[in-house]
């Protein structure tokens, strides 16, 4: 079966020579929730440009669907829908142009998009807030906005990255929910988050980058099961003591 | 899984322009009420003003002969202005990355760049025009001719406007290229004198200055008075256009100042 995303040996040095990732590889099947994890400036965002587009990277190779992300970049990004880290909109423009302009970016046709957009708009609970200007939105409003983004064009890999961060309890029980029902669909979704509540919830697969590399990769009950749980493994495999972590009441 | 792109983006290309026309839209004032006001004063004060004290040229009234210079002025600012800033503030408020993102292949994003600089610089000439006519001076000799220096000078520093949006990493260095290189050649390429008018050893510069070109090309096409063989202008024009197009096509393959 041809993975939903495969990455092999990717290196990606930045011009002024800093690694952001070395050598790393990884396989996601269709139809995962697979949890990408690691410490800050382990690779994890640079990983996720390099499949999306926003990077290119230095060498390796990477396949969405089978289709290659650099040689048919045009083919793949048709795939891949993305929900960054940090807000990359136009602060001026308001929610629905700005899920609207993506959508016309992938060659939806008006018609489509309009209907796509408003149902966007209703899932995450939009529509009071659709003429509004991004930079008048809430963070957790801003959020709800990069999601509904990223799914305008219906992909087949959804990319989150950290998409619950800044978000109160209440969105991000519902964002879980929804993701939940996509990935039932057959949705492959590929999410970083620090949260690892939810990568324990949400994903089946897990890969743990740290220093550019992944150090483990497994699925999710692997972790969970050895002593201390997800929380006590990730901190193993990235090089931290997790017996340096106070227990609660301790 | 159908993944397949089609040949061209036709709706992508469209949402560029559709997009960027909107964000031009939050600024009119900036965008065109500020070249056809500087515009009115420039054929006021020196065609209207001082104009009337200078004898004819060419068997034309000053006003007309600066007209073209004025006109072709303000297209070179409004294509330079108009891509070096949509590609900066889309680089420096990350919103490139939407694009950066999308089956957009780099012909199209380049495309949609100049469609709108082309679009901003025919609304800015056509509202010099307009003031123009209220001072008896609009004259189009050919129109071919003239629609032909539009567009390609508007692509010219359209694509200029584009690497200097990409090469920038702060304002400051936006707006070097127009206050170091842009004004001072304008001024000197012939808008408000004649190639004769200049001291000897300045006329040999002319010829090497392209403004001379592009102004004696729109000027040629107006009232049908030129210094310079139109072919040659021509061709200096369509060698910057290929020039300038493989070249930024060439910095968006290899994503500079776009893709870390």
């Amino acid at each position: 079966m041809v993975p939903a995303l495969s990455v092999s040996h990717l290196h990606k040095v930045y011009r002024r020579g800093t690694v952001g990732v070395d050598d790393l590889s990884l396989e996601v099947a269709p139809g995962d929730f697979f949890g990408f994890l690691g410490p800050n400036g382990a690779g994890k965002s640079t990983t996720i440009h390099c499949i999306s587009g926003i990077a290119n990277p230095t060498s390796g190779r990477i396949e969405v669907f089978g289709v290659d992300a650099v040689k048919h970049y045009r083919d793949a990004r048709r795939l891949v829908g993305l929900s960054p880290q940090e807000f990359n909109v136009d602060p001026f423009a308001n929610a629905r142009d700005i899920v609207d302009w993506m959508g016309g970016y992938f060659g939806i046709t008006a018609a489509q998009r309009r209907d796509r957009v408003d149902m966007l708009l209703q899932k995450f609970d939009l529509v009071a807030h659709a003429k509004k200007r991004f930079r008048e939105l809430s963070g957790g409003l801003k959020r709800r906005v990069m999601l509904a983004r990223a799914m305008v064009n219906d992909p087949a890999l959804l990319i989150l990255d950290e998409p619950t961060a800044g978000v109160d309890v209440e969105l991000r029980r519902d964002l879980w929910r929804y993701l939940q029902e996509l990935n039932a669909d057959g949705k492959t979704i590929f999410l970083t988050s620090h949260y690892l509540e939810e990568v324990e919830r949400l994903c089946r697969n897990i890969a743990i980058v740290a220093g550019g590399r992944i150090v483990r990769q497994g699925p999710k009950e692997e972790f969970v099961r050895e002593p201390g749980g997800l929380e006590a493994a990730y901190l193993r495999a990235t090089g931290a003591e997790p017996d340096h972590v106070a227990a609660p009441g301790a | 899984m159908s993944a397949k792109s089609p040949l061209i983006n036709w709706i992508g290309l469209a949402t560029i322009i559709r997009r960027e026309w909107s964000r031009l839209m939050r600024v009119p004032i900036q965008a065109f009420l500020a070249p056809w006001i500087s515009a009115l004063l420039f054929i006021f004060i020196f065609g209207f003003v001082v104009g009337s004290r200078i004898s004819h040229i060419g068997g034309h009234r000053y006003l007309e002969f600066v007209l073209p210079g004025i006109l072709m002025m303000n297209i070179v600012n409004a294509a330079f202005l108009q891509s070096s800033s949509q590609v900066y503030f889309s680089r420096f408020l990350r919103y490139i990355e939407e694009a950066l993102v999308a089956p957009l292949s780099y012909a199209e994003m380049i495309a949609g760049i100049i469609a709108i600089v082309i679009l901003r610089a025919v609304v800015t000439a056509l509202g010099i025009l307009i003031i123009a006519a209220c001072f008896g001076a609009t004259s189009i000799d050919a129109i071919p001719e003239f629609v032909f220096w539009i567009i390609i000078v508007s692509m010219v520093f359209g694509l200029l406007g584009i690497v200097i949006g990409l090469w920038a990493n702060n304002f400051e260095q936006l707006t070097i290229l127009n206050v170091f290189l842009i004004t001072p050649l304008s001024f000197v390429g012939g808008v408000f004198n004649t190639l004769s008018m200049l001291p000897p050893w300045l006329r040999w510069l002319a010829w090497g200055n392209p403004f001379f070109y592009f102004i004696n090309g729109i000027r040629h096409a107006m009232i049908g008075y030129s210094e310079a063989p139109q072919g040659l202008g021509i061709a200096v024009a369509l060698a910057l256009g290929v020039v300038m197009s493989l070249a930024v096509w060439r910095l968006y393959a290899i994503g500079y100042g776009l893709r870390e």
